[in-house]
């Protein structure tokens, strides 16, 4: 069945029309003039330097959200490790940005060297993080949908526990060994002199990233690739029959997963005013499951609910770091020695979550977005042939008709 | 030249043969029936067929090409579509989406090209856009093209169901009971329908239908299974006599009370 052999009946379709040259260049120009802007008017802009770190953070952790969302949200399986490839992209971009702010020899962090250094870093630490998104994701994709889950916490916990537990003192034998004690085990990396990670990532940087994963995320929904991804969601076998192949399509996403989780990492790691060594702790099973959090409440497949998820979530737990600013609470916690505040975050968390499946199970935003696209009017003509139980219907009307013409149903 | 070729299939769950070595020929632009009481084994063909699961032993020729080494989604590349006997929508998404998917594996232009937005992006979308609505309006649908699909009466989601498997343009068509809860005027019409798509789109259309009205109104040849095993082939004239077949269907509608009750309703009608 050609298009021809459908007829050709004349018929608008609502297909989207692709944006004018002009309107594009504009858009792009608007948005870089934004993010230069950010870079130098952030310091007027957010003077308290906690909360510039903060807004940062919760780039970051947008970022982090969105691309969890292509594997979670669109493709509908279940990654729990994902802060693992947020720390491969953290270390790999730590090596990669301090090698080369080493090399340009230049001791200040300059905006202009910014352009050497972040590129490299992005592109090094997206490209491991996908490589380890595919040693991970194409055995367990295979299987049903749990073993990801399964695998992919093993795989972010073996990650920070090798390099955590590795020993880096005294006489240490073999490449692998050497790597690791190189990456400082639980006192992190920082630098190859050890006098901290360059932190090139500015609010250029980070808003960009966050402006350029929302377009990304937003585009790869809206395509067609998204939507199989969303029909195999709903039905696998439903997707197979229509020549759709789904480990193709979850393997591909579970990369594309992992390597926006590796650019997070990158600018985790990088980040200006930010933590200037890479430790194993930042990237705990407390991360992967914020990033869950993030995911599912603004919504499972809706990149608008990952950006208002990812900046939810990371002022909350701020909010709860605060706490321990109250005497009251450091009373209770001299009181209760074992109290901890990571611990009553997961309370908190776990509170809100049941909340939310309760009042609202498919997230703030569901799988919608704050912008709907209005599909636009179609003329319908007449089909080029109908089918024939309706022609039968049309002439006459009082007759049953056909379960193919939808007038039959009441 | 048959259109689909079984050799000898097997296929056991455990200890249950569902299908103990079917041999059957589909010819060419024909209208087959595959019927059979509760259990016989009829969608446990389609799924064989279709590769959601794997013989145990024999062969399912296609065009001269063996269907069980390849994987699902590489049969139905192949033309070879089908419908689901519980209905099996992609629920969340609108019925224009539902039949664009299945022309995904058709899309000329890639990954990069959906991130950049490019020409060919926008051509690809609209061509494919233009054909799923000529197939909805064919089923009446395309006004509902942007409503989900689970918003849907059950008549129209069958519909859909077609139309969804229409849009890979296959060689065969497999229907499974897609006459399930229709009343005579809507499985006459249904009867109807099976003949102009065959015709209309030179399709090969196997039927599994417990509707003895439409499976002999509309098949040219029927197949019967029983337990797994073949206990009848002919047309429906052959059928009907059959004595083995009226004893399979011992306790339910034989096919011969269902045609006589058809052709009772039908008079009443007139
Ligand atoms: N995945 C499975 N696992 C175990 N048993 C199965 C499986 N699929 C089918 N069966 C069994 O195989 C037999 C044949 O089932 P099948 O669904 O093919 O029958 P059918 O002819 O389509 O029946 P119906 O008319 O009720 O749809 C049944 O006994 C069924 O319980
Ligand atoms: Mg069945």
């Amino acid at each position: 069945m050609s298009p021809s052999t459908l007829g050709d009946g004349a018929r608008t379709s609502r297909a989207a029309s692709p944006n004018p040259l002009l309107r594009r260049i504009l858009v792009t120009l608007a948005l870089l003039g934004a993010v230069v802007g950010l870079e130098f008017g952030f310091d007027t802009l957010v003077p308290d330097v906690a909360l510039q770190q903060l807004v940062l953070f919760a780039l970051v952790n947008v970022v982090v959200a969105l691309s969890l969302n292509v594997i979670n949200g669109m493709a509908g399986q279940f990654s729990i490790g994902h802060a693992g490839f947020v720390g491969i992209g953290a270390y790999t971009a730590a090596i990669v940005a301090g090698h080369i702010h080493k090399a340009l020899g230049v001791d200040d962090i300059l905006f202009s060297n910014s352009f050497i250094v972040m590129p490299a870093a992005i592109l090094a630490a997206g490209g491991v993080a996908a490589i380890f998104g595919l040693v991970v994701g194409l055995p367990s994709l295979r299987l049903r949908g749990d073993y990801l889950a399964i695998v992919t916490l093993g795989f972010a916990e073996i990650f920070r526990l090798v390099i955590a537990t590795a020993q880096t003192g005294g006489d240490v034998e073999g490449p692998i060994a050497k790597f690791l004690a190189y990456l400082g085990g639980q006192n992190g990396y920082a630098g190859p002199d050890r006098n901290g990670v360059p932190q090139y990532a500015g609010p250029f940087w980070i808003f960009g990233a966050a402006v350029v994963a929302v377009i990304i995320a937003w585009r790869l929904k809206f395509s067609g690739w998204g939507r199989a991804l969303r029909a195999l969601r709903e039905d696998e076998i439903a997707t197979a029959s229509v020549g759709v192949d789904p480990t193709r399509y979850k393997v591909t996403s579970f990369v594309i997963a992992a390597t926006g989780a590796g650019v997070a990492g990158a600018m985790l790691a990088s980040m200006r005013n930010g933590n200037p060594t890479v430790q194993p702790d930042q990237f705990t099973f407390a991360y992967s499951f914020d990033a869950i959090t993030m995911v599912i409440l603004g919504g499972s497949g809706s990149v608008s609910g990952a950006i208002v998820g990812g900046v939810f979530v990371t002022f909350t737990v701020k909010m709860i770091e605060q706490l321990q600013r109250f005497e009251s609470v450091q009373a209770l916690q001299a009181a209760y020695p074992s109290l901890d505040l990571n611990a009553l975050r997961m309370v908190v968390y776990a509170s809100v979550l049941i909340g939310l499946m309760i009042l609202r199970p498919e997230g703030i935003f569901g799988e919608r977005e704050i912008i709907r696209r209005k599909p636009r009017q179609r003329v319908s003509h007449a089909p080029p042939e109908p089918l024939p139980a309706r022609t039968e219907a049309e002439a006459n009307p009082e007759s049953e008709t056909g379960p193919l013409t939808g007038k039959a149903e009441k | 030249m048959s259109a689909l070729d079984l050799q000898g299939v097997t296929k056991t769950f455990g200890g249950l043969r569902a299908v103990g070595g079917v041999t059957f020929k589909v010819p060419e632009r024909s209208i087959f029936g595959l019927i059979g009481p509760n259990g016989a084994g009829k969608t446990t063909v389609f799924n064989l067929v279709t590769g959601v699961y794997k013989p145990d032993s024999g062969s399912i020729r296609f065009a001269g090409e063996e269907l069980s080494v390849l994987k699902p989604a590489q049969i139905a590349r192949r033309g070879v579509a089908r419908t689901f006997q519980n209905i099996r929508l992609f629920g969340q998404l609108t019925v224009l989406e539902n039949v664009l998917v299945a022309c995904e594996n058709r899309r000329r232009s890639g990954l990069l090209s959906a991130l950049l937005r490019s020409p060919s992006f926008f051509r690809d979308e609209a061509e494919m856009q233009r054909r799923a609505l000529e197939l909805l309006a064919i089923f009446d649908l395309d006004k509902l093209a942007d409503e989900t699909s689970t918003s849907l009466s059950y008549g129209n989601q069958r519909r859909l169901e077609i139309a969804r498997a229409m849009m890979l343009e296959p060689k065969i068509l497999l229907l499974d009971e897609p006459a399930a809860g229709m009343n005579y005027g809507e499985a006459e019409g249904l009867k109807k329908q099976i003949r102009w798509l065959r015709d209309r789109f030179d399709l090969t259309v196997i039927l599994v239908e417990h509707n003895m009205q439409v499976v002999m109104g509309v098949c040219e040849e029927i197949h019967v299974l029983d337990h797994g095993e073949t206990i009848a082939h002919g047309t429906p004239e052959e059928i009907r006599k059959n004595p083995k077949v009226l004893a399979a269907y011992l306790g339910e509608e034989t096919p011969d009370e269902a045609a006589s009750a058809a052709a009772a309703e039908e008079e009443a009608a007139t």
